[in-house]
């Protein structure tokens, strides 16, 4: 066991844990949150990617001790109190989960394609989400839903008063 | 959370069935607001689910209507990804006249008022069969209930209830100028007669039923909220994970636990008849603790499936006759006459489901009661086999349908094999334990679609018309362990349906063909645990017919649509949609470099036309362009579920076509995770587009229906580019390079 200090969705978190244990398993049985799913335990099927310091990983084969000192985001941690992520948003309009296991994968994903790219070719989607498997074969519409995202995320404004970016009402 | 709290309320709950469909309505209302705080591992209550603070009133036992004029829909069906939960709502909803902003819905408790019509005494999620299974009753239900609350309304305004009138959730009389909401009536209501045969809306009147609605899940399956099998927690929950020997139905002979027990969070380790289980605090020490394992199995009885042997013996039985499934005319003596007879021989693989949620089940069992939490197609025999084993009433058991993560039929065994291993974990511990699946053990635990041999054969006279079409296949009968009699004991009660009809053999070749004959070889391995998946035997059977179809146009010099089109005359609904995908498809103009393919089967009452467009390069690089479907699904109860329901059907095709094979030697599964089980990925998909043209008829299963005309449309697409002849599956055995 080692005591390992991180950040958790904005949070300063210190965990005493055994640091061999893949990050995913910190998560779900420690730290009971489950929207982050375990899908094959070998970074072969992105169900369980989450964010270290704003870039994918896969979570379930990634060993909590690499995560000491760095920033995770998780599925709960991206969207605002009010309001659904930007690329939630667009999962949303367009019904794109169906039994929607892998779906929290496929969001972190799509977040993080998005945050470097912000309007992305079909081309860029596919490499950026090759490493999301879908059994229910929602891709043709994770494909729209990130083109949809893009656009939604660029009518966000930056609101000087908070000094972050605010989502707008889309019509 | 107080167990025992959960518990009593359930009880409480059904103890307002009465059985039949409405009989309890007159039973008034219960207060049923949990005194507990919100449970995230009840799907009653889990977030976005509702909890709501107001009274609700049970109408009826599948629909609470609450003060507030929120209603909440419970549904016998189990929710594996396609709508269920949406799609059976919105029919309740439709007759209601209920407003469906303000419906919500949740998996029913297990009990006979919530079983599916189509199969009679059962919840059971297979055969396409939860919407057009439950639409009819759904409707009278929705039906029976406005009535009553018309009824209630005309009582209080002390009106005629024809000069009232119904919309979204509220009883209107326009006369007087007045209205009261469903909720305000609710209670009244409860009190009124049941109607027995309440009219029904005309179609044409539907504002639900035929739109295109948000699944009632959509943002808890955002935003990482929804609660799985997998996510349940419960207070003092342990967590197991089974070292299975290596062959099927092996045992433990000795085990040295010492190591495992030496890990930090392991606690116990014990055998159960499937195994032997590492019970520890957490998954990851469990895991830790089942590597650290010995254990030495003896395998005298085991199984020795290998899948060469199982080919070549299949090979073997496809020259010897099977027992008639379809018989028409006289096909020896149109075989005699004829100018030509052809035939072609097919195999298919074993091929694993492998949903994206591994297996899992939690069980609290405490000696006299039970509580199960797992994502289930076939709720009903689960939990009798949890009864059977933990020596309870199945009333005992407070069985929690949980949201699954897929299953395309691994979750509906009629043996409840992964139900069974967790109870005797429970059993043995009595304390409350959930059971995970690895993905390695998942891959490797069995209950795959069996392996499949085909032979089809065409007489043909003169002009290739075809006077005598037979079709003989070889394969396992997933019912075939149900015969063992001890699975026998155990479902002695219960009203299976036929074991032939779950099978699936396909009888529906649709062609106009005057002497047909159809039959098969059921084979039993008892050591070879075998079960349906998504389009069971429609996906061998149909292969090995629609590309045969193609083979035979070729050699007239036939165009297979036109081909097809000349033996439909008597199948308006399947020309139909074989003239749109056609249509659709821009048939026979192909974008330059790319070759089409086209198929298409009736079954489960709905009827599809695929055509997939690919190119093939010369060093065999198959790449898959476009696939387009057209589908007449009788009534398409939410439109945008269909069309979801079709790409989710030719995805899944597409994996199991290119890559779909386990590989049994010497009884050991060579497969173990995605790495050497490839499915389709994101770059893989091709652009799929999809007609829908209902012809207004009931609605038909559109689970399955995606699924079994991709793949020989796709071999034909092939056939048509190269001139290759795919007699077997999947296409990476055959040296094409997937791009």
């Amino acid at each position: 066991m080692a005591k390992l200090g991180f950040t958790l969705n904005g949070q300063p978190l210190e965990v005493d844990v055994d640091p061999s244990m893949p990050l995913l398993w910190l998560i779900r049985d420690e730290l009971a949150m489950t929207g982050t799913k375990f899908g094959c335990g070998l970074g072969l099927c992105g169900a369980c990617t989450v964010h270290l310091n704003g870039s994918p990983i896969r979570s379930c084969s990634f060993p909590v001790q690499a995560a000491a000192g760095q920033a995770i985001t998780t599925i709960e941690g991206i969207a605002s109190d009010s309001a659904l992520h930007p690329v939630q948003q667009a999962w949303k309009e367009l019904n794109v989960a169906q039994c929607g296991y892998c779906q929290s994968g496929q969001i972190m994903s799509a977040v993080a394609l998005l945050a470097s790219q912000p309007n992305p070719s079909d081309a860029e989607i596919d490499a950026a989400m090759a490493g999301n498997i879908c059994r229910c074969g929602t891709y043709p519409r994770i494909r729209r839903a990130i083109h949809r995202a893009a656009s939604l995320a660029a009518v966000q404004v930056f609101d000087p008063g908070t000094g972050t970016a605010v989502q707008q009402e889309v019509v | 959370m107080d167990t025992m709290l959960k518990r009593r309320q359930f009880l409480r709950v059904t103890a307002l069935a009465g059985g039949g469909l409405l009989v309890a309505c007159g039973g008034g209302s219960s207060s049923s607001p949990s005194p507990t705080p919100p449970d995230s591992s009840n799907p009653d209550s889990a977030p976005g689910n509702g909890g709501d603070p107001a009274e609700t009133f049970a109408v009826g036992e599948f629909l609470r209507i609450s003060s507030d004029n929120s209603i909440r829909v419970l549904v016998g069906a189990s929710e594996i990804g396609q709508g269920a939960l949406t799609a059976i709502p919105m029919i309740v909803a439709e007759e209601l006249d209920a407003d469906w902003s303000r419906v919500t819905s949740a998996h029913s408790p297990v009990a006979a008022q919530f079983d599916n019509p189509y199969f009679g005494a059962l919840q059971f999620t297979v055969a396409s069969a939860a919407t057009r299974g439950y639409f009819a009753a759904q409707r009278r239900a929705g039906a029976a209930v406005r009535h009553m609350l018309i009824a209630a309304a005309a009582e209080r305004w002390n009106v005629e209830p024809s000069t009232l009138r119904t919309e979204k959730s509220f009883v209107i009389d326009d006369a007087n100028q007045r209205s009261a909401s469903y909720g305000d009536l609710a209670e009244a209501a409860a009190a009124q007669n049941v109607p027995i045969n309440p009219p029904l809306k005309d179609p044409a009147n539907y504002t639900i039923i035929g739109s295109t609605r948000q699944r009632l899940d959509a943002v808890r399956k955002t935003n990482g909220s929804e609660i799985y099998g997998m996510d349940v927690d419960i207070p003092g929950m342990l967590t197991a994970v089974i070292a299975r020997p290596p062959r099927f139905f092996g045992q433990p002979q000795s085990v040295n636990s010492n190591a495992a027990l030496a890990i930090p969070g392991v606690l116990e380790v014990f055998t159960i008849p499937s195994g032997v289980a590492v019970i520890a605090n957490d998954f990851w020490s469990a895991e830790q603790g089942r590597k650290a394992l010995e254990v030495s199995w003896n395998e005298a009885l085991a199984g020795r499936t290998d899948s060469a042997q199982t080919r070549s013996n299949y090979q073997a039985s496809l020259n010897l006759p099977g027992v008639p499934v379809r018989s028409d005319g006289a096909v020896l003596l149109a075989q005699a006459a004829a100018s030509d007879v052809l035939s072609a021989d097919y195999f298919f693989p074993f091929m694993a489901h492998a949903a994206m949620e591994p297996l899992n089940v939690t069980v609290d069992y405490t000696g006299s009661a039970a509580e199960i939490w797992t994502g289930s197609q076939s709720q009903t025999i689960d939990r009798l086999f949890a009864a059977s084993i933990l020596g309870l009433l199945p009333e005992q058991i407070n069985f929690h349908t949980m949201t699954s993560g897929g299953g395309f039929g691994r979750r509906g065994n009629p043996l409840s094999d992964y139900v069974r291993d967790a109870c005797h974990v429970a059993k043995t511990l009595q304390q409350p334990v959930k059971v995970i699946w690895t993905r390695e053990d998942d891959m490797k635990g069995g209950y795959y679609r069996p392996a499949a041999s085909v032979r089809v054969s065409a007489a043909l006279d003169n002009n290739g018309t075809i006077t005598a079409w037979t079709h003989r296949a070889v394969t396992q009968d997933v019912t075939s362990s149900l015969y063992f009699e001890e699975q026998l004991d155990t479902l002695a009660e219960m009203e299976l349906p036929p074991l032939g009809e779950l099978n699936d053999l396909e009888t529906g070749m649709p062609y106009a063909i005057d002497n047909v004959h159809m039959d098969a070889h059921l084979t039993l391995i008892p050591q070879m645990p075998s079960l349906w998946m998504r389009s069971v035997n429609k996906f061998s059977d149909v292969f090995a017919q629609e590309t045969f179809i193609d083979e035979i146009a070729h050699r007239y010099s036939r165009d297979p649509y036109h081909y097809r089109r000349e033996m439909l005359g008597n199948n308006p609904r399947l020309l139909a949609v074989l003239d749109g995908v056609a249509q659709a498809a821009n048939w026979g103009n192909p974008p330059a470099g790319r070759s089409q393919g086209i198929a298409l089967i009736a079954h489960w009452q709905s009827y599809i036309a695929q055509v997939v467009e690919v190119s093939v390069t010369g060093d065999r690089e198959l790449k898959v362009h476009r696939v387009v479907s057209a589908i007449d699904c009788g009534t398409a109860v939410n439109p945008d579920l269909v069309v979801a329901q079709v790409e989710s059907g030719v995805i899944f095709a597409l994996s199991s076509v290119l890559f779909g094979e386990i590989e049994l030697r010497d009884g050991v599964v060579q497969q173990s995770n995605f790495d050497d089980y490839p499915v389709l990925r994101m770059h893989q998909t091709p652009q799929i587009d999809t007609v829908l043209m209902p012809s207004g008829d009931n609605p038909g299963g559109v689970g399955e229906i995606g699924v079994p005309a991709v793949g020989p449309a796709l071999a034909n697409a092939i056939f048509a580019a190269t001139g290759e002849q795919i007699r077997e599956l999947p296409l990476k055995n055959l040296n094409f390079v997937i791009a």
